[in-house]
């Protein structure tokens, strides 16, 4: 593994945790390398990555490092398995899983989140963590849409390099905090953008 | 209208409470003439050819394959020229007026699609047709007229006959095909040979070739719409080969693309619109300065290649660039129809005015030659543009003779900064004259024939454009891996190594950019197979295209869909281009930029290192040490029986590869259509 390649792992991880959306040992992140997977440690502290917390294995096949790799590790090879993303940001932002306990989608009303999400599917399955179901379920939603809401758990977000799917789950994280600041003045909304009522059918 | 979401069974997007519209996904309904017999025929291809192969590009390979056209000469008749829009030409999707044009190159050798805007593309779906083969070659020159479809009427009849040689002869078969004599037109430069035919054709849609491919020059272009070029890989050569100095079709034509859900498709295009205004490059840059705002951005990185790729910054850039064109010589701005971003413009220099110069002409004539004279460089771009020409290697191929002339390698040969030169010998070029008949053949051949083959600026005999890839890592393994030769169409990695789009990376990073540029290549399959500008993916992401390509069939497709059609356009471009010949062998750069570091600047002591890029590259393509997809990829992508018909053995399946295998994928395979 090149050094460039654990940099911005160290560097997206360290965004994760500061910006609030991971907890000290939350979330996982991981790169596809042709034939291979790059992916965190199971149990790293993601904003102190160092590179034993970085694990290369098989996107196929295992090998003696997949007992190292990230519990969510068979999510991240279907997602590959299914998909051209090169990259995922698996993160636990608070608002955005508070709000996926209510609603089978996320629409968000701030510009931001309407220009680059118009909206984020929320699913659900029995077991959350690694399961899978999971891994059976997300590379359908994610050949739609680049991030995807697992309900009561979190995003998962593809893209081509991991600062595109970190973008997502951020402007994901600051939608639904705006969501949530505005549903506490209790008004209807001024709506502003032309057309907003068929984000629901993006 | 909200969809279940926790249901894993995924519901096509119209049966969310939306009433199904009819479907706009129809069997592709071609033209095919016979020029050699003077006949024509309709074929139809099932809907499933439309399915994973769009239009375009992607239906020009498919094609291109099912003819065996690596079996032929490129200029003998046996060649076949193909003609395609794509899906979304002519909906209303944004910068969609275009359409390509597919045939096996003279100048590479392999199979090679041009892509132009203008009207052209819109008015031939508006006729009713998804594609024409042009095929066979005709005694004498001529020009071949479409008609309305199906009446065999064909407009302004008497007009063509009163200016022209003889009257219109019509093709045995449907379509209304005519072919007339070209002797008043034959000769003629491009602007003329395009205004004549405006004359004696109302509203008819012109695509034309000049006096390079007349001659067979290996670089000449197929115009339209005064400056819109099928340009790069010599298919003006192919045209010129048939004798046929032009297609013209009329513009009458009524038939309106099929769009199934036109409501949705202006939400999205509503949608797309409010990206390309709000992204600075489509919104600014290029409608203001138009391509060539890259020539300071470009210098000030490191990567402009200067005198023949000797240098990789000019000091006599900020001369030549986007700013100084519109101070100097900008006459007004223009785009396709239906385009916002308009990055085309009109210009005057010298006493004469014309289309361009775009980015990489300026650069062509410009930096790679050591010319600071902006009105040179507009000059030699209106000299190519009459004699319907690429720019890119004729500034590259004249770089070259200036480098040999340099080393005393061609007596009397023009030197860097010879700003007459440039426009001499393009003119020259276009005539057959003198040396001009030598780089007619483009840099690779010249420079072999002068003996020092190393210094063609070429990748599989096309000559690269103007961005250094010494500077640009990625970029040498793009130019590298192209189907079609040095090309920056297949996948431009200026976006994420210079302008941060998707996201910036280090440019200087030999490893980790193979599978981002897979993507772009997969990507811009797609988009020239749809067939939409490239320019509109600066601010849109794949989903976009997918759901402007949902509303117009009115059946879902998925964006990671959309992606896997373009891998397999791309894998099938391998094919032919390996049934061909070509081997791991050709995926090369020139020596310089493996081993000659750059003296000074930005990028100095930087080398390309290849051979790892390459590796890594194949093992994320799913192809083998070799370049050869593996069975396993084949299988996955329908392609199995492509291979075998194209007698490519692939090595055996040593890694696993992901992705899905499509239903009804080798239903539609060129070997299957064939049968």
């Amino acid at each position: 593994m090149s050094s460039a390649v654990l940099e911005q792992f160290r560097q997206i991880g360290r965004d994760l945790f500061v910006a609030g959306v991971i907890s000290s040992h939350g979330g996982n992140l991981s790169v596809r390398m042709g034939d291979r997977i790059v992916i965190t440690r199971r149990g790293s502290m993601l904003a102190r990555l160092e590179e034993r917390d970085v694990i290369e294995t098989g996107l196929d096949e295992n090998d003696a490092n997949v007992m190292l790799a990230s519990t969510e590790i068979n999510v991240h090879r279907a997602i590959y398995q299914g998909t051209s993303a090169q990259a995922i940001v698996h993160a636990h932002p608070p608002y955005a899983i508070a709000r996926s306990l209510m609603c089978d989608e996320i629409v968000p009303i701030d510009s931001e989140g309407s220009y680059l999400l118009h909206k984020v599917p929320v699913v659900h399955t029995e077991l959350t963590a690694g399961s899978k179901e999971v891994a059976e379920l997300l590379p359908r939603w994610l050949k739609e849409y680049d991030i995807v809401m697992l309900r009561g758990h979190g995003p998962f977000a593809i893209g081509h390099l991991l600062e595109e799917a970190y973008q997502l789950t951020s402007v994901l994280e600051m939608s639904c905090r705006i969501m949530t600041i505005a549903d506490g003045f209790s008004e209807q909304i001024k709506e502003y953008r032309k057309g907003s009522e068929r984000y629901e059918t993006w | 209208m909200r969809r279940a979401a926790a249901d894993p069974a995924r519901a096509p997007v119209y049966t969310r409470g939306v009433t199904p519209p009819a479907s706009g996904l129809r069997p592709l309904r071609g033209l095919r003439l016979d020029l050699t017999s003077r006949t024509s025929s309709v074929e139809q291809l099932p809907v499933e050819v439309a399915r994973l192969w769009l239009g375009g590009r992607g239906l020009g390979a498919y094609i291109a394959l099912r003819e065996r056209l690596w079996e032929v000469d490129p200029l003998a008749p046996q060649n076949v020229l193909v003609v395609a829009p794509g899906p979304l030409t002519g909906t209303g999707a944004p910068a969609s007026a275009r359409y390509s044009m597919t045939s096996r190159s003279p100048l590479t050798g392999t199979v090679f699609d041009g892509n132009s805007g203008g009207n052209f593309g819109n008015a031939l779906r508006r006729l009713g047709w998804d594609y024409l083969v042009i095929a066979g070659a005709l005694d004498e020159p001529g020009y071949v007229t479409i008609g309305l479809d199906g009446a065999g009427r064909v407009v302004d009849d008497s007009a063509g006959e009163a200016a022209t040689a003889g009257p219109a002869e019509p093709l045995a078969g449907p379509g209304g095909v005519g072919v007339r004599s070209a002797a008043g037109l034959w000769g003629l430069d491009v602007p003329a040979t395009l205004g004549r035919l405006g004359e004696l054709h109302a509203r008819s849609e012109s695509a034309v070739i000049g006096p390079a491919g007349e001659r067979g020059v290996l670089f000449a272009s197929i115009v339209n719409n005064r400056g819109r070029s099928i340009g790069r890989g010599g298919l003006g050569a192919v045209l010129g080969s048939k004798r046929v100095k032009a297609l013209v079709l009329d513009g009458h034509g009524t038939r309106k693309p099929p769009v199934a859900d036109p409501e949705r498709l202006e939400f999205i295009v509503y949608e797309a619109t409010k990206l390309l205004k709000a992204n600075p490059i489509t919104s600014t840059a290029l409608p203001e300065f138009g391509t060539s705002v890259l020539v300071n951005v470009l210098d000030q990185a490191g990567a402009l290649p200067t005198r023949n790729h000797r240098e990789s910054r000019f000091e006599g850039a900020a001369a030549i660039s986007g700013e100084a064109l519109k101070r100097d010589h900008l006459k007004s701005r223009t785009a396709c129809r239906g385009c916002m971003i308009g990055c085309a413009r009109r210009t005057e220099a010298g006493g004469e005015s014309g289309e361009g110069p775009e980015y990489e002409t300026i650069w062509a004539f410009g930096a790679q030659c050591g010319v600071s004279d902006l009105t040179a460089v507009v000059r030699a771009n209106y000299a190519c543009n009459r004699a319907g020409m690429d720019t890119i290697t004729m500034g590259s191929t004249i770089a070259c003779a200036m480098e040999l002339t340099e080393l005393g390698l061609l007596p009397d040969g023009p030197r860097f900064g010879d700003s007459r030169a440039i426009i001499a010998l393009a003119e020259a070029t276009a005539a057959g004259e003198g040396l001009g008949a030598e780089l007619g053949l483009g840099s690779a051949r010249f420079a072999a024939l002068r003996g020092r083959p190393d210094l063609s600026m070429s990748v599989k005999r096309m000559e690269m454009p103007a961005y250094d890839p010494r500077g640009m890592k990625a970029q040498g393994l793009s130019y590298a891996t192209s189907n079609r030769g040095g090309c920056h169409l297949r996948a431009n990695m200026l976006g994420p190594e210079i302008l941060g789009v998707p996201k910036m990376v280090d440019r200087f990073a030999t490893l980790g950019k193979a599978g981002l540029l897979i993507n772009l290549q997969n990507l811009n399959a797609v988009l020239d197979s749809l067939s939409v500008c490239k320019f509109t993916a600066f601010a849109m992401k794949e989903d976009y295209y997918a759901r402007q390509l949902t509303a117009v069939w009115g059946e879902q497709v998925e964006p990671q869909e959309l992606l896997l059609l373009g891998e397999r356009i791309w894998n099938a471009e391998r094919l032919f281009n390996l049934a061909a010949g070509f081997t791991r062998a050709d995926d090369t750069l020139p020596p310089r930029l493996l081993a000659e570091p750059v003296a000074a600047g930005p990028s100095a002591g930087q080398v390309v290192d290849l051979p790892p890029m390459l590796d890594e590259y194949y093992i994320s393509r799913g192809w083998d040490d070799d370049g050869v997809p593996t069975a396993a990829k084949l299988e996955r992508l329908g392609l199995a029986g492509t291979a075998a018909a194209a007698g490519v053995a692939p090595g055996a399946p040593r890694r696993s590869e992901t992705a899905a295998s499509p239903a009804g994928a080798a239903a539609a395979t060129p070997e299957a259509a064939a049968k």
